[in-house]
């Protein structure tokens, strides 16, 4: 089935943000009728690319093509136009408009002025026949299943007679008879002649549906490969490849202090019976799948959402943490996962960014020398991170994510906690930084702070903690000493039966 | 580290301190422009410019303490009703007497304040989105008041007169009380906790109540400052007027203007960033507005447009200068 004629070409690619260089002359293309399939950890610039392709950003340099004719996207509108439909991760559908609506959402037919209700129905209930659906025009999106809202999409994708599917992970919220479903489909919509993206962090996936791979790393197209040359463990090489020894920093050789924190039979809601420790000077490591209560557990400790029942100790104190604010006041502290949303106050400045859990505790007035709120001790601190800067003043949304991961240490490192609760350390955020935040909380536990580090990247978990817990169904599935390898992490973290791979998401 | 590690802010110095100056000078030049262009040059001596600065007290008071919702994150509709309950409780319950002028005072503040902490509360415990918690005080105060009262109430003392009408040499007490509030809210904002944790939580609530902020408190202080200034703005209405009536705080669209100042002086409508002399400096562009259409002998129609023009162009401006390079 497969033309000569590549229907979609991308060349050289490079795009810059403030901070990163989120894709280094990239790239890509992709045949009539093949499945494409795009891969890369975090960050690697898979969605900078897809937002570039669907015309949300514009290429600093670089080139697109569309059936050989180059094409230069101002505006999502004019990508569409092109025959280019990206279906996000995030399903976009109206929940309170009918499925026959929110195909036609912007491309209404019209009768004499008015809607065309019969020739939307109509038409939605052709394309959702040829997806082999048995969705009603008339339902609402909202009613309906994940599975089927995806299906919705793709007819939507089809209405506007799209040539080129950008499919942005999209069995990730699917079971696994609907996600078979999908492939099947995709499967048959290649044969057809579309020409589809596929973006998945999915080996099985991707070995059963694409034709050709392509990983990105660190914003480079570091492998191009047909399907047959490309198995699973050459993609995992290409997405990880690193000299995993220099990247991580070395384990401490003295023997870890007392317990800093101990947590014993603690349950809430998504947690049942965790029982843990976490010695002075050991950065302990959380795995888990997604849902395995490994981040209730860093929001439990850090009293955002409490244990219900249970003890907690804090150097022997015990410990009742009801709110983030009295966690803090018993010395224990958590750099959320979420920079943006529960972390960095945008607008402002490092100094505003780092002084603020300082200020959080401080005297009724603030004179300007007095500790709380001195400029001079926030510098200090953002200095021995190393945060680079034009200045202090300048608002913390300018700086890259490594630096604004470095601005919030500081501001916990601003209290002397006992214990600090890492979530997703070095998530968005470039290789070389993410070096430096390993060596910054190495050197905390070092100086004598316990560390729980919450994560979901496997490497990060088996290279930096000195011992690791995983988590499975809101309960400490086991533990494994440092050095452990990712077999045997993942291991303790699946339930049977399920593929190792999910947890390379 | 990658490229741009070092980029530059792109126009950050405009919003910080260059807006409110921005918008001094235009006020500054509309206003002498427009007397000299009339040749009316005795606006430009000691009583015209007091003239100016005493059109800035009313709307000057609520906006400071409008300000401070703002910067919090929150907004406060309801100031306009809680002027005029202000004004005609104190009129009411002074009825002319001097005796009763320290309790009148002090009914007023205590009302605004509590009005302030069930405002602060319905949004901070309840989560109701804070336009519709303000409407909704608004809408039950007013239609307490104009169930309660039709017209004028009561009426002040000569003494309490003062409040409006009595000066420190030539300078009238009401605009220095404007100055010294200015002074002492800017004081807050900058050197005290409250300040500190006000911008927190307008930047960020998650932010700043994961960072152990009380964040419900300070949403709440924030809506006690503003309705004490809107209390204190009814007082000093009911000391010009020398009565107060049920619809003086309306008439005068306190809550409508003393946002659009807010905005116009710099401070983002999302919460985090500003500050009062900004806002004074809207106060001042809004009292000069007037004072050109006054001398221009124009209506106060055409007024009304410019009015919302420049809120637009302000917003418009100050947002085209935020974005810079952060997609």
């Amino acid at each position: 089935m497969k033309s000569a004629a590549l229907a979609l070409e991308m060349h050289n690619i490079t795009k810059t943000f403030p901070g990163v260089l989120a894709l280094d002359d990239v790239s890509f293309g992709c045949a009539r009728g093949e499945v494409h399939a795009l891969c890369g950890e975090n960050g690697a610039g898979k969605s900078t690319l897809i937002k570039i392709l669907g015309g949300a950003y514009q290429p600093d340099a670089g080139t697109i093509r569309i059936d050989g004719r180059d094409v230069a996207f101002s505006h999502p509108v004019a990508a569409r136009k092109a025959g280019i439909s990206i279906i996000h991760q995030e399903l976009s559908l109206l929940p309170f408009r009918t499925v026959a609506e929110n195909i036609f959402l912007g491309i209404e037919p019209t009768r004499y002025g008015a809607l065309d209700r019969r020739r939307m129905r109509v038409e939605s209930e052709r394309l959702l026949r040829r997806l082999g659906s048995s969705i009603t025009p008339e339902a609402l999106a909202g009613d309906l299943s994940i599975a089927q809202q995806q299906i919705v999409e793709i007819a939507k994708a089809f209405a506007i007679e799209a040539r080129i599917l950008v499919m942005d992970e999209p069995t990730a919220a699917l079971d696994r008879a609907d996600a078979s479903r999908l492939l099947d489909l995709v499967r048959r919509l290649s044969s057809e002649g579309v020409s589809i993206v596929y973006i998945s962090h999915r080996m099985p996936e991707i070995q059963a549906v694409a034709d050709r791979v392509t990983v990105l790393k660190d914003g480079r197209a570091v492998m191009t490969a047909p399907l047959a040359e490309a198995p699973t463990s050459r993609l995992i090489h290409a997405m990880v490849g690193r000299d995993l020894a220099e990247f991580y920093p070395p384990r401490s050789s003295r023997p870890p202090g007392a317990e800093a924190l101990v947590i014993r039979a603690a349950s809430s809601r998504h947690l049942r019976g965790v029982d843990l420790a976490v010695r002075a000077g050991e950065i302990v490591g959380v795995a888990g799948l997604e849902g395995s209560g490994k981040n209730d557990l860093a929001r439990a400790i850090s009293g955002d959402e409490p244990f219900e029942t249970g003890t907690m100790e804090v150097d022997g104190r015990t410990v009742v943490a009801r709110s983030p604010r009295a966690a803090i006041g018993a010395g224990l502290g958590r750099l959320s996962d979420d920079r943006k949303r529960e972390g960095l106050l945008m607008q402002q400045s490092l100094r505003d960014n780092a002084a603020l859990t300082l200020r959080a505790f401080a005297g009724l007035l603030r004179s300007p020398t007095a500790e709380p709120m001195s400029s001079a001790a926030t510098d200090r601190r953002l200095k021995q991170l190393d945060v680079r800067a034009a200045s202090f003043e300048q608002e913390v949304r300018l700086l890259s994510g490594g630096n604004q991961q470095r601005v919030i240490i500081a501001r916990w490192l601003a209290r002397d906690l006992e214990v600090l609760i890492f979530s997703e350390p070095t998530r968005g955020i470039d290789v070389a930084a993410k070096a430096a935040i390993y060596r910054i909380m190495r050197d905390l536990a070092d100086r004598g702070r316990a560390i729980l580090m919450i994560s979901s990247d496997l490497p990060e978990i088996v290279g930096v903690s000195d011992r690791i817990i995983v988590m499975r169904e809101g309960a400490v599935a086991g533990e494994l000493p440092g050095g452990a390898s990712e077999e045997d992490v993942m291991a303790l973290a699946v339930e049977q039966g399920q593929s190792p791979h999910a947890l390379l998401q | 580290m990658s490229v741009a590690d070092v980029s530059k802010p792109a126009g950050t110095a405009w919003r910080g301190l260059n807006a409110p100056l921005m918008v001094l000078v235009g006020s500054v030049a509309l206003y002498v422009g427009v007397a000299l262009w009339t040749g009316q040059t005795k606006m430009l001596e000691t009583d015209g410019i007091l003239g100016l600065l005493q059109r800035m007290v009313a709307l000057g008071i609520v906006a400071l303490g409008q300000t401070f919702t703002i910067l919090a994150g929150s907004i406060d509709l309801s100031v306009a009703n809680l002027i005029s309950v202000a004004a005609v409780l104190a009129s009411f319950i002074m009825q002319g007497r001097t005796e009763m002028m320290l309790p009148a005072v002090g009914v007023v503040l205590v009302v605004s304040a509590i009005v302030g902490v069930v405002n602060g509360a319905l949004i901070s415990w309840l989560q109701v989105n804070p336009l519709i918690a303000t409407l909704g005080v608004g809408l039950i105060l007013q239609g307490m008041l104009s169930a309660s009262f039709t017209d004028f109430a009561g009426s002040v003392p000569r003494e309490f007169q003062a409040v409006a009408y009595g000066s420190f040499g030539v300078v009238p007490y009401s605009v220095a009380a404007l100055f010294v509030l200015a002074a002492v809210a800017s004081i807050v904002l900058r050197a005290t906790r409250f300040g500190a944790h006000l911008y927190a939580v307008g930047g960020n609530a998650e932010g700043a109540r994961l960072a152990g902020i009380r964040t419900d408190l300070v949403t709440i202080g924030a809506h006690v400052v503003c309705s004490l200034a809107a209390g204190v703005t009814g007082l000093y209405l009911a000391s010009r007027l020398r009565s107060g009536a049920p619809w003086i705080g309306r008439d005068g669209v306190y809550d409508l203007e003393s946002i659009a100042v807010v905005v116009i002086g710099g401070t983002l409508l999302a919460g985090g960033r500003g500050g009062v002399w900004g806002t004074l400096a809207g106060v001042l562009l809004f009292a000069s507005l007037d004072a050109a259409f006054n001398m221009m002998g124009v209506s106060a129609y055409p007024k009304l447009v410019l009015r919302g023009a420049i809120v637009i162009a302000a917003v418009a401006v100050y947002t085209v200068r935020t974005r810079g390079h952060v997609a």
